[in-house]
């Protein structure tokens, strides 16, 4: 099935939008000294990217199931590689 | 009061020091947990922490002011929560609340929030409280308060890790 364009910006605004809240949950849940707009849609969270350590793996995990009631289990890390990712996996199973 | 058992019990459904013991690692002056009054294994517990002007803690902080420090209520939560995944592991290996499983007792990862709402004096019998909440991999987040009488005297959040050497 072929998206129309009108279906195609909803879809675009609506991950836009859900980009947005998930990079000010990011900001806000682990103390980030950074501008939630400033942060890229494939944006590494660990490593040079976001500056993630393991122990926010938890925190981001426990503030994405109150947020948005998915659960990121141990099988489920590699959705927290990137911002993109991590939104993905959002979408996909609320 | 003394004991004919071996290894005194604490009241039904709770753990002596000495059980304490088994469960963790710690030794004086750093076992912090007198009697631990409730336990639910993997979920949460409850214990009794009496602060007495004989610790040797208190000697220091403050001479001429004794007082309790705040870090080691917290330390009182830290470890009140090996107490809670520790009678976990003794209870699916042995079916037992206790067993020598200290060795899982793994390291305190993080405090993400800690408040001192009142002071705690000599003579202060302290009710730790902890709570298990989710998991990821060995880290459990962790949230605890401490209370004397009817009022809390310390709220906090934590991680801590616990290790798991056999599987």
């Amino acid at each position: 099935m072929v998206a129309t364009l009108e279906e195609t910006k909803t879809a675009a605004k609506a991950r836009q939008v859900l980009c947005g809240e998930v990079k000010h949950l990011l900001v806000d849940r682990l103390g980030l000294a950074v501008d939630p707009e400033l942060i890229g849609d494939d944006q590494p969270l660990f490593g040079r990217g976001l500056e993630l350590d393991s122990i926010d793996t938890l925190e981001l995990a426990m503030a994405v199931e109150e947020k948005f009631g998915v659960m990121i289990t141990d099988d489920d890390t590699e959705s927290l590689l990137s911002l993109n990712r991590l939104v993905d996996y959002v979408a996909g199973n609320r | 009061m003394t004991s004919a058992a071996a290894t005194p019990s604490a009241r039904p459904g709770g753990l002596s020091a000495d059980e304490i013991a088994r469960l963790l690692p710690h030794r004086y002056p750093f076992s912090l947990l007198d009697r631990v009054t409730s336990v639910e294994p993997g979920v949460r517990a409850e214990a009794i922490k009496n602060v007495t002007a004989s610790d040797p803690v208190l000697a220091g902080h403050f001479p001429g002011r004794m007082l309790y420090p705040g870090v080691l209520l917290v330390e009182c939560v830290a470890q009140l929560a090996a107490v809670i995944y520790g009678s976990a592991a003794a209870t699916r290996s042995t079916g037992e609340l206790v067993a020598d499983v200290a060795e899982r007792v793994g390291y305190l990862a993080e405090i993400k929030q800690a408040k001192f709402l009142r002071t705690v004096l000599p003579g202060d019998q302290v009710v730790v409280r902890a709570q298990a909440g989710p998991r990821m991999g060995d880290l459990m987040s962790v949230t605890g308060q401490a209370s004397v009488g009817r009022d809390v005297v310390m709220t906090t959040r934590l991680v801590v890790t616990e290790r798991d050497n056999s599987e």
